[in-house]
């Protein structure tokens, strides 16, 4: 690149008007060789700016940073590790259950099946069912009429005998 | 974010973030307070910030905040730290750049350093760190109009200088 060229791109430069690539352009130039004695000040300025770019940290300081964030994110990362843990041991015991409770149901015979194929005959068995049933209310039903009967007898014996003793504490 | 993230994503800008930070403080170890200030500021909120696209320019816009709160509660000049030492890679220079390039080195600093705050700003992170305008924007929540503006009254305040050396050995 002649010096015409780089004065043109200079020119721009402290105009505002370069692109960031123009910029480097002048950057490249400037920290080269044999640049002309006319150009000499201006080239201490990229070469300000090249060497600026240089000052750096250690990398003892993002090491320190890397320990500390790297074990911190563990820590917090640990009890969710540990509810999935304890969310999948649940969730074996939930299958197992299911799945031993199905093999049960297989290997005995359920206790409520359908019996009959004919309705009107299920119907007939199922209203002598409900009559025996009835039946069987309606002689508790005179037992306990029975009962009542004592019971109210009971009561008025001693609501008869309760004055009389209560004359003898006197 | 996940630490994966953070070490391939925030981790990498630290000397970026570094030197703008040294820029605004003039102060090597201040910097580096403030770049794990940075580190653990984006660490802790990770989690609100994983719908962010540029990472590195959150980081330097994190990095201005806090070094701008730091220079508010203390007022400090970065001229003063000009020949601070530092743990950097630049540190062994040839006898020949101590005395012909350092010299010049040390006068362009001194003259960006001596730049209004929004001009040294925009002229570090467009000449030495090499961002977009539209980076520049989003880290310095400046419009483009005041970006193009400090540049151009920032490259210009320093060729001015350049032009009275050159004119009378200043």
């Amino acid at each position: 690149m002649d010096s015409n060229q780089i004065n043109e791109l200079l020119e721009k430069y402290w105009n505002c008007e370069t692109s960031l690539e123009e910029e480097q352009t002048l950057r490249s130039y400037f920290n080269g060789q044999d640049i002309p004695e006319s150009l000499k000040s201006t080239a201490a300025l990229f070469q300000y700016f090249e060497r600026e770019k240089t000052k750096s940290l250690d990398t003892s300081f993002d090491e320190k940073f890397r320990n500390r964030f790297r074990d911190s994110h563990k820590m917090r990362t640990l009890p969710l590790v540990k509810i999935m843990r304890i969310a999948a041991g649940v969730l074996v015991g939930v299958a197992a259950i299911f799945f031993i409770r199905q093999e049960v149901r297989k290997s005995y015979p359920p206790e409520i099946a359908e019996t009959y194929s004919d309705p009107k005959l299920a119907l007939e068995e199922t209203k002598r069912a409900l009559m025996m049933i009835s039946n069987s209310f309606n002689k508790a039903e005179q037992g306990a009429e029975q009962i009542k009967r004592f019971n109210e007898a009971e009561t008025k014996i001693q609501g008869k005998d309760q004055p009389e003793s209560a004359k003898k504490e006197l | 974010m996940n630490f994966e993230l953070f070490e391939t994503r925030v981790l990498p800008a630290k000397n970026k973030l570094f030197r703008f930070a040294f820029r605004l403080l003039g102060s090597s170890e201040e910097a580096k307070d403030v770049v794990q200030e940075v580190f653990i500021k984006v660490w802790n909120g990770r989690d609100q910030m994983s719908e962010i696209e540029n990472m590195e320019a959150w980081c330097m816009r994190i990095t201005k905040n806090l070094s701008l709160d730091r220079l508010r509660s203390r007022k400090h000049r970065t001229t003063e730290s000009l020949d601070e030492s530092f743990n950097t890679q630049h540190d062994a220079m040839t006898p020949y750049e101590t005395t012909e390039m350092g010299e010049s080195i040390n006068k362009i600093n001194q003259w960006i350093s001596a730049l209004p705050e929004k001009q040294r700003q925009v002229i570090h992170l467009r000449d030495i760190e090499g961002y977009s305008y539209n980076e520049i924007c989003d880290i310095l929540e400046l419009d483009m109009n005041q970006v193009k503006i400090s540049l151009f009254r920032a490259r210009n305040a320093v060729k001015e200088k350049f032009l009275k050396v050159n004119a009378y050995g200043l």
